[in-house]
């Protein structure tokens, strides 16, 4: 058996977030119980001016529907031709791919740094966590923007019950400034307990989270993003340098990396 | 009856005429995730080198109008780590096992392919003489007709398995080139390796390679890489394994028409991994509508006008 095939699937709902941003739900997904959280879906989008798959984190799935989500805001040609596609059009899905991120200790403090588009592998990732019985109150969910407008799927979150921490660089909607800055103070406030980070959004705020794990010497993982023609670990296209030397592959040995193990 | 997919080139026979092309599969382990590698009648491993290499900083690759741009740099483990720990996993597929040699000098390939003789799982051997995408070699000796000659013949002194001179379209004519490599003792040629190119970002006014050019591939270059297939048919006695856009049984037909014995599939594996099989499937039903027993019927066939 194959771990990995390709196959049509359909959009069953299309949601305009806010502004640029999407939510598309996908069905039918045979491989939907493989599925895990910091994995994500290549997308074959039918146009004559794409030529290469486009990557997109999973947002949630559910295995009783045989449905997969995905949230992206346009960005380039990719995301904008897809942004215009409607409920019952058709893509062809390969996935899911990549390594997914390691769950916590149910003990463990848990720090979600999001950013912007970052949102989605982390809004997966938690929803999974309160389905598999995490208490949700020790999940403290940082999630930063340029504006009000790049805050979504804020009731979804608050939803789920866990500590909502919004900021955003021009103070619209919760803390002004950057998320590091809160995280920072409730490192220092909770040092007794163990914790673990988790984050995914753009680059200049992963490589500060990275480097306040470090700082602290708290484990966490950060999820890459990065250009993938094929998506499988064919190409070598989507490279970073390790911290040990060499190059790991974000499409198959990532995107999910531990901090302190890539160079950012 | 069921039409026959099967090709002999230089007395090696491959259950079909469906390669990979180097560089698009690596050393094979995560295409055998998608399908069985037995589905292909042969696999062209990543280029090799004397030492490894960690190939160019990204970007390295870039989508283009119909294809990509690649400047990857020959990112490889080197010959040693290659005969230690790839070899063994080659070893267990059925396929037949073509290696890509590359170097700077002919002494580098001399040495790499001396390796390689002693490697036995190892079928053929594939002497990229044309990466666009390294300063020091590669390129420059496939596009010299003497140098091209040169290490063909060197190499050939120390592989004793059928080797292929991939070549480079980047010449003034490519039909000069493969008849130097005919001269120099090829058993084979491949054609063609990628196109020289560049994109540049209108907002950075930087090159989207940090190589600021690259290798174009994707079915943008089908048209060329067929008729320079076509010429070279027609000038050289050697098999012929062709390369260029492939994506589709229609496409592998073409080049079969020109004069292709068998053909490379690259690029179209980072869109569709397990297009080899479709392509496969698709061929027996084309020889089946064309009441053809054998693929090999329609090598060098084309009807041209008068």
């Amino acid at each position: 058996m194959t771990k990995i095939i390709s196959e049509d699937i359909f959009i069953v709902k299309k949601r305009n977030l806010k502004n640029d941003y999407y939510s598309l739900v996908l069905k039918p997904f045979s491989k939907i119980e493989n599925c895990q959280p910091g994995q994500f879906v290549h997308l074959r989008i039918p146009s004559a001016s794409i030529f290469f798959r486009r990557a997109f984190s999973l947002a949630d799935t559910n295995a009783e529907k045989g449905t997969i989500e995905i949230i992206f805001k346009v960005f380039g040609r990719g995301t904008r031709i897809l942004s215009s596609f409607r409920k019952s059009d058709y893509l062809n899905v390969l996935g899911p791919l990549g390594v997914p991120f390691k769950l916590p200790d149910k003990k463990e403090k848990v720090l979600i740094a999001a950013g912007g588009i970052g949102l989605p592998p982390l809004l997966y990732l938690v929803a999974e966590m309160v389905k598999k019985g995490y208490n949700p109150e020790t999940i403290e969910f940082f999630y930063g923007g340029k504006t009000a407008a790049d805050i979504i799927e804020r009731n979804r979150i608050k939803k789920m019950k866990v500590n909502f921490h919004p900021v955003t660089e021009d103070g619209s909607f919760g803390e002004k400034g950057l998320i590091t800055t809160p995280m920072e103070e409730m490192i220092l406030e909770n040092k007794a307990e163990k914790m673990k980070i988790y984050s995914c959004g753009p680059e200049g705020m992963l490589k500060a989270v990275n480097e306040l794990g470090l700082k602290y010497g708290i484990e966490g993982q950060i999820s890459l993003e990065a250009p993938m023609p094929c998506g499988i670990g064919l190409c070598l296209g989507c490279v970073v340098p390790l911290v040990k030397g060499g190059h790991a592959r974000v499409c198959c040995d990532g995107p999910v990396f531990d901090i302190g193990e890539v160079v950012l | 009856m069921t039409p026959d997919l099967k090709v002999v080139i230089a007395g090696v026979e491959f259950s079909n005429p469906l390669m990979t092309a180097s560089g698009c599969c690596g050393y094979g382990e995560e295409l055998s995730e998608i399908f069985p590698l037995s589905k292909l009648g042969g696999l062209v491993t990543k280029s090799i080198t004397l030492h490894p290499r960690l190939g160019h900083p990204t970007p390295r690759t870039a989508e283009t109008s119909c294809g990509m741009l690649n400047a990857i740099g020959l990112a490889n483990v080197g010959v040693d780590k290659f005969i230690a720990e790839k070899i063994p996993f080659l070893a267990r597929q059925k396929t037949k096992i073509i290696v890509n040699v590359a170097g700077s000098t002919i002494k580098e390939y001399v040495e790499v392919c001396a390796r390689l003789n002693d490697c036995e799982p190892i079928d053929m051997v594939e002497l990229n003489i044309s990466c666009p995408n390294v300063d020091e070699g590669g390129m420059e000796f496939g596009a010299d007709p003497k140098m091209t000659e040169k290490s063909i013949r060197a190499v050939k002194k120390v592989f004793q398995r059928p080797l292929i001179a991939k070549l480079s379209p980047n010449v003034t004519s490519i039909v000069e080139i493969a008849q130097a490599a005919e001269q120099g003792g090829a058993d084979v040629l491949s054609l063609i390796n990628s196109l020289v190119g560049t994109a540049i970002d209108i907002d950075t006014w930087q090159p989207r390679l940090t190589n600021n050019k690259g290798g174009l591939t994707g079915p943008a270059i089908k048209p060329i890489a067929l008729a320079m297939v076509d010429a070279v048919y027609s000038h050289c006695k050697l098999p012929i394994i062709g390369i260029g856009g492939i994506a589709s049984a229609a496409d592998v037909v073409e080049f079969m028409l020109c004069g292709a014995t068998a053909v490379e599939i690259g690029t179209a594996l980072f869109i569709q991994p397990d297009i080899p099989v479709k392509i496969a499937k698709d061929l027996k039903t084309y020889l089946k509508d064309k009441k053809l027993t054998s693929i090999t019927n329609l090598i060098g066939k084309v009807r041209k006008y008068k």
